[in-house]
């Protein structure tokens, strides 16, 4: 065997290295310096506030997959610009420092929930979740719970504390997905419409569409299985405008279970900083 | 037993179609599943489902194509249950309804890697997803969610190969620091046991080292089973140093073995050796294919294997005893002779030299890892064959010198490869049909009860040959290298076969009448 085992440890910049890399990552004047300047120069391809743009794929979107996660690449992407892509350098039209900012402003945006946990009794929040806030009965954390909605295990690596808030309480939150004029690649819905069918056959179906076509219909149905139904065997088909989500959960649940619940949720990350420090790479299997 | 409860052991037993006792209502409709990575234990690869035969294989045509996203050049091969199509990286599985390629729902755990992976085992309503990291997880089949996540037992690394699922354990295997094979309860994740090709303190075998520690014998290819006898069977690498053997006097074992274990505790049941003493790398990872038969007019338990080293081996699989060693490709000369046991003969003039040493078959095999497959009608054992040559060479005499090798030894000479079909029983050739432009192994091979063998060809030909005589009856060219082996399943009635080209996976059926998916 041709044995090719590439030991790749995977350099993450530790805070120190951060701040010596970008001593203005902790200044927030200077963020916010970056924000304005980030709304001048580059909002035209990347939309505002991180979200995705008309050209440029969104750079704060939660649960993406970011190409250059260190300051060190954002910092290059941007003065160097990004071979093979429409991203142009910056450099000789922003300074360095100028730069810095944009790059802080950027890193910030990308903070999630995990970053900053809400405080509260976690241990009661856990309780509030699998019992009297019925969370359970739809979500799964670590393999325990229902697959109706989504499954909540990273939920705070991949949201934002706001997102987690505004779930939890307004009807018409939504989760988008990337977006933006990157590739877009077939990927499962980033949300959880609810419908209601009946088939020719008799049956009726009520669950949270998954995929569907012009043919086909991909759902997970209210009695947790995955039905993949051709449209042609359906009758009829209604898209329920309101979510399954409750959205009182800061009026049902009394004060203490909420601020609970909330540092419960915000605490929900599946990597462990030691599962990211070193990663080895299999590498091209012997042949 | 729950509603979510699967049965698949019935459906694994010998080499009946595969068609699985679904009683969790995933899909109310009578599917037919393409279940673990052989698509039935004993690694026949041989699909029963028969509505594509050689009468109507020509007008097989595209249903769907599914792109994955992250690696290029994907050697899984997909799994089947209920309907939904399971395709796995390392990290990572995509579900997909197998009528439509509508994505269903996606897992991939950080980072994006690299690295051959080639497929997932199904359990249970269960999916295994081996990691980067040195972990072992279990999905959820109706929607992704991590059911149990355990770090691999010792810190190890699990090579590319699909889980192997029987008896409710997880078999999974690896390379470094040399090779193993351990096994998980496939239900909670816990460790229970681990076997490696390196002899113990106490076993003689050991002597076969010349008092080196041995090394190597990596074990990166998924194997099959027989739940009669209650053993697994699996295939293992070549001895370190690879291509420099003068530190490591004798036979080497287990290296390029066949091996057979207890499923239950992994307690060695018996071996045998293709190569002893190997100094060309011809693992022997190629599948060990399990049939039942008459050899020599005495029906018999066998083990099939067309390996690397040259020669398709028929072994008795119930106390791995030889029976039969037949050279497959035109040239072989790295031994002078199999003798009446099976211990080849190494000559030493064939050993890797600073000048370099031209040896046939090459480093890259007279066949590999891709799947081959058995027709149990026809009696016909299928596989890629790849006749030709290569030059091993080492930068200096001394002990553990840097070695390399290189592939066609001259123009004029190179590769060139060919599906092949063999009597199972006496391992005669009975017909070839030769992939012109394929110069270097890739896809396997699949069988299916409609007469037909799917074969894929390197840059991108999938082809339909027919069983009996080779000739090719229908092709689709799918615009990219291909690097996995096919499979078949059906859904509400219809027949699909499968093939994954690069990163696209690509599924085909007979032209519907009327509305269809």
């Amino acid at each position: 065997m041709r044995r090719h085992l590439v030991l790749a440890a995977l350099t993450l910049i530790s805070s120190a290295s951060w701040a010596q890399t970008n001593s203005l990552a902790q200044d927030g004047a200077a963020i916010e310096q970056g924000r304005v300047l980030y709304n001048s120069n580059c909002t035209g391809c990347h939309g505002a506030n991180g979200a995705a743009g008309e050209i440029g794929p969104g750079l704060a979107i939660p649960g993406r997959s970011y190409g250059r996660n260190s300051v060190a690449q954002i910092f290059d992407a941007i003065k160097l610009g990004i071979p093979a892509t429409v991203m142009p350098a910056h450099q000789g039209k922003l300074s360095d420092e100028q730069i810095w900012k944009i790059t802080a402003y950027v890193k910030g945006l990308r903070g999630t929930a995990i970053d900053a946990p809400l405080p509260g009794d976690v241990a009661h929040g856990q309780k509030v979740f699998w019992g009297g806030g019925g969370c359970g009965s739809c979500h799964m954390i670590q393999g325990r719970g229902s697959i109706i909605g989504p499954d909540l295990s990273n939920l705070a690596g991949t949201r934002k504390t706001t997102s987690i808030i505004d779930a939890l309480t307004k009807t018409m939150h939504r989760v988008y997905g990337p977006g933006g004029a990157g590739p877009h690649t077939l990927a499962p819905l980033p949300v959880y419409p609810v419908v209601r069918l009946t088939t020719f056959s008799g049956k009726t179906f009520r669950g949270l569409l998954r995929n569907e076509d012009s043919f086909s219909i991909q759902m997970i149905g209210l009695d947790e299985q995955l039905h993949l139904l051709n449209r042609a065997a359906i009758k009829t088909i209604v898209y329920e405008p309101t979510s399954l989500m409750p959205s009182d959960y800061n009026k049902r649940l009394s004060p203490e279970e909420y601020t609970d619940l909330l540092a419960f949720l915000t605490r929900q990350d599946t990597m462990p900083a030691s599962d990211q420090a070193s990663v080895i790479m299999p590498g091209k299997d012997p042949d | 037993m729950g509603i979510r409860q699967f049965v698949m052991i019935g459906a694994l037993l010998g080499c009946a179609p595969v068609s699985a006792q679904v009683s969790d209502g995933l899909l109310k409709q009578d599917a037919q599943n393409w279940l673990t990575y052989s698509g039935s234990y004993n690694g026949n690869r041989h699909s029963g489902l028969k509505q594509i035969t050689t009468a109507n294989v020509h007008q097989l045509q595209a249903k769907w194509v599914y792109h994955m996203t992250g690696l290029k050049n994907l050697e899984a091969t997909p799994i089947v249950a209920n309907g939904v199509m399971y395709i796995s990286q390392y990290n990572r599985i995509d579900a997909i309804d197998a009528r439509s390629g509508n994505v269903v729902w996606q897992f991939q755990r950080q980072p994006i890697a690299t690295g051959a992976q080639r497929g997932t085992g199904f359990w249970n309503n269960k999916l295994y997803v081996t990691t980067s990291d040195k972990h072992l997880l279990a999905l959820d089949a109706r929607n992704g969610s991590v059911l149990w996540n355990v770090a691999v037992a010792d810190g190890l690394q699990l090579a590319g190969e699909a889980p192997l699922i029987v008896k409710g354990k997880v078999i999974v295997s690896g390379n470094q620091p040399h090779g193993f094979i351990q096994a998980y309860d496939a239900e909670t994740g816990k460790y229970l046991w681990s076997w490696s090709p390196i002899p113990a303190p106490d076993d003689p075998a050991l002597a076969s080292w010349g008092g080196q520690t041995p090394e190597g014998m990596p074990i990166w290819v998924s194997g099959s089973y027989d739940p009669e006898l209650n053993l697994i069977y699996y295939g293992t690498g070549q001895p370190e140093p690879q291509w420099a053997g003068e530190t490591r006097k004798g036979d080497d074992l287990y290296s390029d073995s066949i091996v057979a274990l207890d499923a239950d505790n992994g307690k060695l049941k018996w071996w045998f050796q293709n190569t002893p003493h190997d100094t060309h790398d011809y693992d022997s990872l190629e599948m060990p294919v399990l049939v039942d038969g008459a050899w020599k007019g005495k029906q018999r338990k066998l083990l099939l294997q067309a390996n690397r080293n040259g020669f398709y081996y028929i072994l008795d699989r119930t106390n791995g005893e030889f029976l039969q060693a037949t050279q497959f490709v035109a040239k072989v000369d790295w031994t002078t002779g199999i003798d009446a046991r099976g211990h080849a003969a190494v000559d030493p003039s064939h050993d890797p030299s600073v000048q370099g040493t031209t040896t046939c078959p090459s480093t890259a095999g007279a066949t590999n890892w891709p799947s081959p497959s058995y027709d149990s009608a026809l009696h016909l054992f299928y596989f890629v064959a790849q006749e030709g040559c290569g030059i091993n060479l080492r930068d200096s005499a001394r002990n553990y010198a840097g070695t390399g090798y290189l592939e066609s030894p001259a123009e004029g000479q190179g590769w060139q490869l060919y599906t092949r079909a063999l009597d199972a029983f006496t391992g005669k050739k009975v017909w070839d049909y030769e992939q012109v432009t394929s110069h270097h192994y890739g896809p396997g091979v699949m069988s299916t009860a409609g007469g037909i063998v799917f074969s894929a060809e390197e840059f991108g030909q999938f082809t339909a040959l027919d069983a009996k005589t080779g000739k090719a009856l229908w092709h689709f060219n799918t615009g990219d290298v291909i690097t996995a082996s096919p499979i078949s399943y059906s859904v509400e009635g219809k027949q699909y076969v499968a093939i994954i080209s690069s990163s696209n996976v690509f599924s085909f059926g007979l032209p519907d009448h009327g509305a269809t998916l």
